[in-house]
């Protein structure tokens, strides 16, 4: 039986009287690529800034790897889990490398060591960068931006990986670049959980899926499409299309 | 080659610059060789003669110009240190030591003591410049956090308040205060003394020393709160402790010198064209290069004119075009 990464039970939250998320049960696997999908303001950003800890929750229980969220630390959190905010513009021109290596500075408290400097080139490596090394972050496309950020969260080696949408402003190429690797992160033991807007994508790349609507998480399903689901979930009529041997879903016309 | 240029303006100019800087002044008939004579003396065990012309050097040396120089390089290395750690926090490079209302704030501090001579003018600048950015962050707050832009909003309104409350005091102030007050506004280097260093002289060394060590922070807070936090850093703890240490820095050399305009905005501009934009490079430069270069421009605002500019002016008169220059090149976005 596969171990539980996250464990979330009768998880609720509001933002003075407004409900965001109310009574939510769900657990992410350990060692898989889970993505979360839903239509926006499902609450899906919500449930990852508690899970992150960038939003802090008074009733249910988030467990990470079996530890109350709550009562970890920053600094614990973050040799556990790594979070890649949504998109996110630097106002300075930093090197791509220093931006990289303050992913480590959880764990050096004034200036870095050689071994964040190995760590920060091990992870552009593994992201096919290291041609970007020496160049402004704000000089890169969209697309490098957002892997400079991976390898962000990857020098903090946490064993689990928030994506808050990292497929967002990409193109093609980027997109199944990104998925890709995401994949063989989590083929090597990373948990990755991702939140994505579009189902065919999280089908064809993600071991499980979980809907969100109505502040709560509705339904998990195995990587495979649904079309009442889907219709439920999104408001939407999908007609289900087969592609050699997967299915993918396209808006009914 | 740009290189060692570059290397050499930042540590190599430093001494040579203070010790050039001991030969700058107003009075007359002083040549190289009586300075050289006056070296030599101090060297081989001091000035003894009272009535020399060793003496008459050797006292407007000590007791004019190296006090001077000294407390001019330590002012310049705060005011660049505190702006380039506030432009890190606040992800802005707009922004200078001044913004959170230390200025103003220090400036009616100073005016209140000149008109009504209770207490210390440096103490109460330096007092008042505390309680305006304590002003400004409980303005900012809300929700416990506080916004850049709320805290650059309300660092005007706080601004405002005291700039409209030293006006009261200039308007009942009689014309020889009054003079002091705008004097003392201006910017005042040449009532550098052995006091006013030992006054300013900590404060501004723990400020900067405290920078110096979290200057690979900086560039963690540089990168936006969420960033932070999502490798596992609570920002607000680094950033409450750099505002502390900036507010430190800039309202002791407030207190000081009165209020040196937008230098602490441009030469954190300068040292990033230098050695870019990561701190662990641009803190040691904004400190080093920030002291040498306001020693450049006291050196000019004393020898330029047969009065001297004050030196507020002068920075104000360099930084505005560069401002605009800025401006005009695209090199600041204002997000």
């Amino acid at each position: 039986m596969t171990k539980q990464a996250i464990e979330v039970s009768n998880l609720s939250f509001s933002y003075g009287n407004t409900p965001i998320l109310e009574d939510v049960n769900v657990t992410f696997p350990e060692g898989k690529f889970s993505v979360v999908l839903g239509r926006n303001g499902s609450g899906k950003s919500t449930l990852f800034n508690i899970l992150s800890g960038m939003a802090d929750y008074k009733h249910g229980s988030v467990k990470l790897m079996g530890r109350e969220r709550k009562d970890m630390s920053f600094a614990d959190c973050a040799t556990m889990m790594g979070f890649l905010p949504q998109f996110h513009k630097s106002i300075f021109p930093f090197q791509v490398r220093d931006v990289v290596l303050t992913g480590r500075a959880a764990f050096s408290s004034f200036s870095p060591k050689k071994a964040d400097l190995e760590k920060v080139e091990q992870a552009i490596e593994e992201l096919e960068i290291t041609h970007l090394i020496d160049r402004p972050y704000t000089e890169l496309s969209g697309g490098e931006q957002q892997l400079v950020m991976i390898a962000r969260v990857l020098v903090q080696n946490p064993g689990i990986i928030l994506l808050d949408e990292p497929t967002n402003h990409l193109d093609v190429y980027y997109q199944t670049f990104v998925l890709e690797k995401l994949r063989k992160l989590s083929q090597n033991n990373f948990t990755v959980i991702a939140i994505m807007h579009d189902p065919n994508l999280a089908f064809l790349y993600a071991d499980h899926c979980f809907f969100m609507k109505n502040k709560t998480v509705v339904k998990t399903d195995l990587a495979n499409h649904d079309s009442e689901l889907l219709q439920y979930v999104y408001n939407v009529q999908f007609t289900a299309v087969q592609v050699k041997e997967k299915m993918i879903v396209v808006p009914t016309l | 080659m740009r290189k060692y240029i570059i290397g050499f303006l930042i540590y190599g100019l430093p001494l040579p610059l203070l010790l050039y800087s001991l030969t700058v002044g107003p009075s007359q008939g002083l040549h190289l060789a009586d300075y050289w004579a006056w070296a030599k003396a101090v060297l081989a065990g001091g000035v003894a003669d009272t009535s020399g012309e060793l003496y008459l050097i050797n006292n407007i040396i000590e007791n004019v110009r190296l006090p001077r120089v000294i407390l001019t390089f330590i002012i310049g290395a705060g005011l660049a240190a505190s702006g380039g750690t506030l432009q890190g926090i606040f992800r802005n490079p707009l922004v200078d030591p001044y913004v959170l209302g230390i200025s103003s704030g220090s400036a009616f501090g100073a005016a209140l003591a000149i008109a009504f001579p209770l207490i210390n003018i440096n103490l109460s600048a330096f007092a008042l410049g505390v309680v305006s950015v304590i002003l400004t962050y409980s303005f900012a707050f809300s929700n416990k956090s506080a916004s850049i832009v709320a805290v650059i909003l309300s660092g005007m309104i706080v601004s405002g308040i005291f700039t409209a409350m030293l006006t009261i005091v200039q308007y009942i102030s009689d014309p020889y205060k009054l003079q002091a007050i705008v004097q003392w506004t201006m910017g005042n280097l040449h009532h550098a003394s052995w006091d006013k260093i030992n006054s300013a002289v900590l404060p501004i060394s723990v400020g900067v020393a405290g920078m110096y060590l979290l200057r690979w922070r900086l560039n963690l807070l540089a990168l936006g709160d969420q960033e932070a936090k999502a490798v596992g850093v609570n920002p607000n703890r680094d950033k409450i402790i750099l505002v502390v240490l900036a507010t430190l820095t800039t309202s002791s050399s407030v207190a000081a010198a009165g209020i040196i305009s937008l230098y602490g905005l441009f030469v954190p501009h300068l040292t990033r064209m230098m050695v870019g934009p990561d701190n662990r490079k641009a803190m040691p430069a904004n400190i080093l290069f920030g002291g040498s270069f306001l020693l450049i421009i006291d050196n000019f605002s004393r020898s330029l004119m047969e009065f001297e500019i004050p030196i507020g002016i002068f920075t104000m008169l360099l930084g505005a075009p560069f401002f605009i220059f800025l401006m005009k090149k695209n090199k600041i976005n204002w997000v």
